[in-house]
């Protein structure tokens, strides 16, 4: 399938990541630049992957994001899919990937929402050409919370529900503050975005599309491989593929990653 | 000081005196404004002595009858309403200045008032002389209802700004009326009825103060206009001790928060609808005792007594009731005031220990409750983050958990289900009430007639006016008065504030709720899940979908929550979509199956819309269909594509998610 769309000439869209913590506004604020996006260019493309996490327990996701979004009915240009993370750490579940390089086929951008709970944010990075990081307004002392660990990973900060005033300048100021402390010298773009009102949309619209990007969806094969055959096979199988030479020699070694499944799992005996 | 014993109730002048009764109110409405009049006029000649008006979704919503998303509910669950000429024909021959006139009315309350406000101008009635309520209460459309419109910054505005007004104009009106009803309806335990709605009060009154439109002895007099409407259910002591310790509290709020010291604006002024969530399909004859031992929490304690009543009626959990329904508790109503000595006596528990210590209790776990509210900043604060939905969803979820187990009893469902044939049920009518469609073709043609009488130029100047006062944070209600004078829709205006303040979609509450269930029963369905996962590659997905204007959310939040318990994938959206966007949400999502829930009564008009939507996406998704649903509509709707319907005799959640089940299995 991806090859026959590779062959047809078809579109190679930008992963946008989209992390942070519950309820931060994620999801009310893709919909808004999906829509917007769309809007802004007719031959533009959009889709929404929104992973959310299952329950430990009984192994269901409530797909609840797509409650926040709400495209203009009918619109063939947008498309959402929510995914249950069933378990995965990180919240990236283990199909993202693949259903990310099949999207970018089919759209210019993709925005893939992640919930930011520790893990995700890492696993995101490796997923997207380029994260967002949507930090909500704090009270008083939760700025501080910013600095440990997450702050080195994203391409960029959003402080998002801006129409709430005070509390949201308030974030913004420590969150730039912190950032100068965290990446010393790096021009990190820190945005101000309320979805409710607007403010600030278009500016970050236009940043998502140029912003520097990745080497692209396909140059992190190796990494989901890897987590692939650790799924699939096991520990057994992540030894077999390192003697083999590592994930990112077999994935070249074999041509793409499908190639890559299907040789490993004909050498597995699967 | 009389030197009657105390047993005895004396008037003014020391000699035995009983009290007068509350009021009486059915709430009623359905159709047209023509027949909904001739309820209300058979009513009051029945002895009832109150208005209590059902509108209809569209009204309560913001929609003209020809609105496309209109059309399915137009006059089924209240009066439709969309211009002045139709108040004319609803008021016809009733004296508005001598009517105390309630409208359930939330997220068009300010236009209704309006409207009302603009009848009385065209007859000539002085706007002092109304009397009446609008419902008002924005908040617990949000947590319970769902007839909001607008993000809630604007529509507490419109609240605001009713209270600005009447309390110059129409002094004797209650703008708005704090409604724990809904609360309980949607889950709510006495503890959290008390503290939600004594939360939302605070918050509207801090509201007024902090705009600062009004001086003090204005604020005063609107404190004192605040009345509520309070829900009664089953646990009927408790209830009644739930009235004595609102009352309690209210006067500490009035006075130490509000500082208001005339007494007389401290009392806690309450009308009641009693319990309605408890009345139930199966055995529904049982519902009638319910109905008369949930009246007695709220007459039976003197200082605690409603000001108003109105009740359910038997066949609750079936339809809208028959005009024999209403009258059949109306009676209930007259038999307790009037053949009872019950109005005879002075309160009957002050001093009983027993009733001192719950009421206590009931207050100190309210004041904790409305403090934490108080420092997420207010019910504002509490929409926004979702706390107060989520915690009416956990006791609803742990409600029927609950009846599941069989912890909590109910008699004809979850025990002593063997029973007789009720004859309730058998007539030709089978105990249902039907909206007659002849009825809301009337009001079709009353709008095309009001649309190409007016005049159009007075009705844009009247829009332009109500825009321009929108935005610039001018009173709405003057202008809102001039759109009902020229004859403005009820979609037109709306339409107007639309456009300024922008719609909203609430939290649903569902996240990270869970059931307690039977432990064994319910690894049989996970495993039964599992086995499915293990086939297919994925878990069952199930669309949980709410079409149309029906705001009844617990059935679909139960049903959400139940299946993702067990271990579907489950989108739930909220209420108030459109079929098309249902189906959009299913194709997408590639989901193994729609689940439906219908409550408004429209559900046939709403299956036909889903199936063609289906057909229209080539999809061959099954439909499964819950809610309200006469017997007599079940193989209808199965005629019509619907794979399996469910009503709240399907009170067992683990059977409702297998049968689910079955329907995804047999397509595959
Ligand atoms: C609670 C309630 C309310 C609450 C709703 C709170 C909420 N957030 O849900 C409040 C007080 C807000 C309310 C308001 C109104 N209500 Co009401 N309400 C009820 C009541 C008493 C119970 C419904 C309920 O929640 N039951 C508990 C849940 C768990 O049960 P359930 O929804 O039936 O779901 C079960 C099954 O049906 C099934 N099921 C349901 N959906 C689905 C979906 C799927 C996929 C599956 C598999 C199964 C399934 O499984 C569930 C588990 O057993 C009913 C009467 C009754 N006793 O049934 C009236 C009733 C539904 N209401 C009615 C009316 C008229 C209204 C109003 C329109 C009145 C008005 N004119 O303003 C308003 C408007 C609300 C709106 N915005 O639409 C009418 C509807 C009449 C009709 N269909 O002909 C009823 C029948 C009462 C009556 N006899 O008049 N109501
Ligand atoms: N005031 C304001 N509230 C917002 C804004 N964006 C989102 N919200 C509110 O924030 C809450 C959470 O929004 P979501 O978009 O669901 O946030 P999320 O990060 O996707 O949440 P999860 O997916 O559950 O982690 C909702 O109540 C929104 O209405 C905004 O711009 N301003
Ligand atoms: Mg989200």
């Amino acid at each position: 399938m991806l090859a026959r769309l590779d062959a047809a000439g078809a579109r190679r869209g930008r992963v946008v990541g989209v992390t942070g913590a519950p309820g931060a506004g994620k999801s009310t604020l893709v919909g808004e630049l999906a829509v917007r996006l769309v809007a802004a260019a007719p031959g533009r493309a959009v889709a929404v992957l929104a992973v959310d996490p299952s329950s430990p327990v009984s192994g269901g996701a409530l797909l609840g994001d797509r409650t926040r979004v709400r495209f203009p009915a009918g619109e063939p240009r947008l498309y959402f899919r929510s995914q249950a993370a069933a378990g995965e750490l990180g919240g990236v579940a283990r199909t993202t990937f693949q259903v990310c390089r099949l999207l970018t086929r089919l759209f210019d951008v993709v925005f893939v929402e992640t919930v930011g709970v520790g893990q995700s944010e890492i696993e995101i990075v490796r997923v997207a050409d380029r994260t967002y990081l949507i930090v909500p307004p704090l009270a008083g002392d939760h700025v501080q919370f910013m600095k440990a660990g997450i702050m080195e990973l994203p391409d960029a900060f959003v402080v998002s529900k801006a129409d709430v005033g005070e509390p949201a300048s308030a974030t913004f100021h420590a969150l730039r503050a912190s950032l100068r402390l965290a990446r010393p010298g790096a021009e990190v773009p820190l945005h101000r975005v309320s979805a409710r009102t607007g403010a600030g949309v278009d500016t970050l619209c236009a940043e998502i599309l140029t912003g520097p990007a990745g080497a692209g969806v396909e140059a992190r094969a190796a990494h989901f491989f890897e987590r692939w055959v650790a799924a699939e096979h096991g520990r057994r199988g992540v030894a077999r593929l390192t003697a083999a030479g590592g994930a990112a020699a077999y994935v070249a070694a074999h041509g793409g990653f499908e190639a890559a499944q299907a040789a490993f799992d004909g050498e597995v005996g699967a | 000081m009389s030197d009657q014993p105390p047993h005895v109730l004396v008037g003014k002048d020391g000699a035995p005196a009983p009290d007068r009764p509350w009021i009486f109110r059915t709430y009623a409405g359905h159709s047209s404004p023509r027949a909904s009049n001739q309820l209300y006029r058979a009513n009051l000649e029945q002895g009832q002595t109150g208005l209590s008006i059902a509108f209809d979704l569209p009204t309560q919503c913001g929609y003209s009858s020809d609105d496309p998303v209109a059309r399915p509910e137009v006059g089924k669950v209240g009066v439709p309403i969309n211009s002045l000429d139709d108040f004319h024909v609803l008021f016809e021959g009733i004296p508005l200045d001598r009517m105390n006139t309630s409208m359930t009315i939330n997220g068009t309350a300010m236009w209704l008032l309006a409207l009302y406000v603009a009848l009385a101008r065209e007859r000539g009635v002085p706007e002092t002389a109304l009397k009446g309520t609008t419902q008002n209460d924005i908040v617990k459309e949000y947590l319970a209802r769902g007839t909001y419109i607008f993000p809630p910054e604007h529509s507490l505005r419109l609240v605001a700004e009713t209270y600005e007004y009447c309390v110059d104009h129409v002094p004797e009106w209650n703008p708005s009326n704090i409604c724990s009803y809904h609360l309980q309806e949607a889950g709510a335990t006495p503890l959290q009825e008390v503290a939600f709605a004594l939360a939302n009060a605070i918050g509207i009154l801090d509201l007024l103060r902090e705009r600062g439109r009004i001086d003090d002895e204005r604020f005063a007099r609107c404190v004192g206009r605040i009345s509520f409407f309070v829900n009664a259910g089953i646990r009927f002591v408790e209830e009644m001790c739930k009235m004595r310790a609102f009352g309690a509290l209210w006067d500490d709020i009035c006075r130490d928060r509000y500082g208001i010291t005339n007494p007389k604006y401290r009392l806690f002024r309450y009308g009641v609808q009693v319990n309605s969530l408890g009345l139930t399909e199966s055995q529904p004859e049982n519902n009638a005792w319910r109905i008369l031992l949930e009246a007695l929490g709220v007459t039976l304690s003197r200082n605690a007594r409603c000001r108003a009543l109105q009740l359910p009626t038997w066949n609750e959990a079936m339809s809208l009731p028959r005009p024999w329904d209403q009258q059949w508790s109306l009676r209930l109503q007259q038999i307790l005031a009037f053949e009872t000595d019950l109005l005879e006596y002075p309160d009957l528990f002050d001093g009983s220990p027993v009733v001192a210590s719950k009421v206590a209790a009931i207050c100190d776990g309210a004041r904790g409750e409305i403090d934490r509210i108080l420092a997420m900043g207010g019910v504002r604060g509490a929409i926004d983050a979702g706390y107060m939905k989520s915690q009416l969803v956990r006791s609803m979820a742990d409600r029927m958990a609950s009846i599941n187990r069989g912890d909590q009893v109910v008699v004809g469902v979850n025990r002593w289900t063997d029973g007789l044939p009720s004859p309730l049920v058998g007539g030709d009518d089978g105990g249902v009430f039907r909206v007659d469609p002849a009825a809301v073709e009337e009001a079709m043609t009353a709008l095309a007639a009001t649309r190409a009488r007016r005049d159009a130029g007075r009705v844009r100047d009247a829009l332009a006016r109500l825009e321009a006062a929108a935005r610039s944070g001018d009173n709405l209600m003057e202008p809102s008065i001039e759109c009902a004078l020229a004859r403005v829709t009820t979609g037109e205006w709306a339409n107007a504030l639309r456009g300024v303040f922008g719609e909203y979609r609430a939290l649903t509450g569902i996240d990270g709720q869970t059931l307690d269930l039977a432990p064994d029963r319910l690894a049989t369905l996970r495993a039964r899940i599992d086995g499915f996962a293990a086939a297919h590659g994925h878990r069952p997905r199930l669309v949980v979908g709410k079409p149309g204007l029906d705001g009844h959310s617990n059935g679909a939040e139960v049903i959400a929550v139940a299946a993702r318990h067990a271990g579907f994938d489950v989108v739930y959206s909220g209420i108030r979509l459109t079929p098309d966007e249902i189906v959009a949400s299913a194709v997408e999502e590639d989901a193994d199956l729609i689940g439906v829930s219908i409550l408004s009564g429209s559900h046939l008009e709403l299956t036909d819309q889903l199936m063609a939507t289906l057909r229209r996406h080539g999809a061959e998704i099954p439909v499964v269909l819950g809610g309200i649903v006469p017997r007599d509509d079940v193989a209808e709707l199965q005629a019509r594509g619907v794979a399996q319907v469910f009503t709240p005799a399907d009170y067992q959640l683990i059977d409702v998610v297998d049968r689910m089940m079955d329907v995804i299995e047999a397509r595959r």
